[in-house]
């Protein structure tokens, strides 16, 4: 017996699609579990309870007339509370924009919408997406399902904590920075980003023109593949998305990942990276080995320049975003958001332009050179032992909490200068039961090959299986599916 | 204060008037002298290109061709 929250996504879909399950009780499944577990990790900001059941019923109904909408008929979900959809509440994670209700929905939403999904909440974030940690000021921070004191990872930090907890099957995060595949890593869900230009942005939250990206957040490669291929390919409405075709990522799951080319960076990311998520990572890759891949060790290049100039953008284009509430509401941030953006004004525009003009060629001396060697690059996710909470709260912590904040990142930030897509998935637990990630990377829009390789190894291992232990209180059974 | 902190906090208001808003954003605007140092690491190593579209060209570029 299986609680239908359980279920992942693919497998809700199908339910529904084969009248295992009506869209109502997958609601009712999901709405319970979030009962039981949300007063503990906090991940959400919204609900909307009666929409929801209003979308289920109307499901259930066309599914009775054998009209189906799409490969996510009458299936809930929630998102990152940053997209709009018309007529909802999106408070963006801030106070200064708690009661901000849009008129027009993002595209990337009305694509799940067509496919016959619905939303039943808005999920917490850093405010504005602008931490790695999952603290927020204004609606509370969201905690880690496995360990409550521990960080979620941000800014996606109640979509990877509701993804984690069994209550939502999918979300949608950001990723300016890490802000998808941190909290995938923190909370031991699978997480994309995808390369930049490749899904439309038109509706979601600005943080950084440059540098946001709009991905997935899910409990298999799998799930992952099926919102790609829905949330994928251009968009009129954002003039920046990719005109290249989309791939059928869910047919490329063949698990065949033989003469596959990993490789193992030798500088910068595993720079005093903690032995056990070292371990894990060589553990992962070995998996894949006895798939038949091989593994390379080599430097790569042009590292200082990605973290050079990758570290510019987004702080001049988030002070530019938020330069009137900087200068009249400065106060309605968290202290650890108006900090970091402040030193954006102070950094000269030629720095800014040196940045935007050198990330064609820093992209192309990095994947010239290391994409000759391999297909993909393995690294960690987050190369140290997850922090608490505290030991990252910048606003009520000693001088110096920003370093361990910052380092939360260090692993992501440099793809998103690159452009290149990334997924992370879980592959291990560190001393204290928290969950360890694998981040593979390859050249721009190879997303099929590392969702391939995600599920080729999530067939040989069950780290994306478990389920953290408030799950699975005696008074959460949930609803069943026989 | 540090000349160099007082000397931004004075530029940042008369440029974009915008205080400081906390000890935490003094800390990280201190911090500035880093990104210096590696933007100065990294002068001549790199050929300047000013075509504004040559990241989205570099995309496609260097991605696997069939």
């Amino acid at each position: 017996m299986v609680a239908l929250a359980d279920l992942t996504l693919v497998e809700a879909a199908e339910a529904v699609r084969n009248g295992d399950a009506t869209s109502v009780e997958l609601l009712t499944s999901c709405w319970e579990r979030m009962e039981a577990v949300n007063p503990t990790v906090n991940a959400t900001i919204w609900v909307d309870r009666l929409g929801a059941e209003r979308a289920a019923r109307a499901a259930d109904a066309s599914r009775d007339t054998n009209e189906w909408c799409g490969p996510l008929h009458g299936v809930p979900l929630a998102h990152k509370d940053m997209y709009y959809q018309a007529g909802k509440p999106c408070t963006c994670g801030s106070r200064l924009r708690k009661d901000f209700v849009p008129d027009y929905t993002a595209s990337v939403i009305e694509r799940l919408s067509t496919a016959g999904a619905y939303t039943f909440a808005g999920l917490n974030m850093a405010e504005f997406a602008q931490n790695p940690t999952g603290h927020n000021r204004e609606f509370g921070d969201c905690h880690n399902p496995w360990n409550p004191p521990y960080i979620t990872g941000g800014s996606s930090s109640g979509s990877g904590a509701a993804v984690a907890a069994r209550f939502v099957y999918a979300a949608l995060g950001s990723d300016t920075g890490g802000s998808i595949r941190l909290p995938a890593s923190a909370c031991g869900v699978t997480g994309l980003k995808p390369t930049q230009t490749r899904v439309s942005r038109y509706g979601a939250m600005p943080l950084s023109f440059t540098l946001d990206n709009v991905g997935p957040l899910t409990r298999t490669a799998r799930d992952c593949a099926r919102v790609m291929s829905l949330i994928a390919g251009r968009d009129p409405k954002d003039p920046t998305s990719a005109h290249l075709p989309v791939p059928d990522y869910e047919g490329a799951l063949d698990g065949d990942v033989r003469g596959m080319r990993i490789g193992i960076p030798t500088n910068y990311f595993f720079d005093n990276a903690d032995p056990a998520v070292t371990a894990a990572i060589e553990q992962a890759v070995e998996v894949l080995v006895a798939r038949g891949a091989t593994v390379t060790r080599l430097p790569l290049p042009v590292m200082d320049a990605v973290s050079g100039y990758g570290s510019i953008i987004s702080r001049v284009e988030a002070a530019t975003i938020h330069g009137e509430w900087m200068r009249h509401r400065s106060q309605d941030y968290a202290q650890h958001l108006s900090g970091r953006m402040y030193p954006g004004y102070a950094i000269p525009g030629p720095y800014y332009v040196e940045s935007l003009s050198r990330r064609g060629p820093v992209l192309r001396a990095f994947a010239d050179t290391v994409f000759a060697q391999v297909d993909v690059l393995a690294t960690p996710t987050i190369r140290t032992a997850l922090p608490t909470l505290a030991e990252t709260d910048i606003d009520n912590g000693p001088p110096g909490t920003e370093v361990t904040f910052l380092a939360v990142s260090a692993n992501t930030r440099p793809f998103n200068y690159l452009g290149l897509p990334a997924i992370s998935i879980p592959c291990g637990f560190d001393g204290n039961g928290l969950p360890i990630g694998l981040q593979l990377a390859g050249r721009p829009f190879v997303e099929a090959r590392l969702m391939r390789i995600a599920d080729a190894y999530q067939r040989d291992t069950d780290w994306h299986a478990r389920r953290p232990p408030l799950v699975d209180a005696p008074d959460n059974p949930g609803l069943l599916l026989a | 204060m540090d000349p160099f902190l007082a000397d931004l906090e004075l530029t940042i208001a008369r440029w974009h008037g915008v205080d400081a808003p906390n000890e935490p954003g003094r800390r990280m605007a201190a911090d500035l002298v880093n990104t210096i140092a590696a933007f100065e690491a990294l002068r001549g190593t790199l050929k300047f290109e000013d075509e504004p579209a040559s990241f989205e060209t570099a995309l496609l570029e260097t991605r696997e061709m069939p």
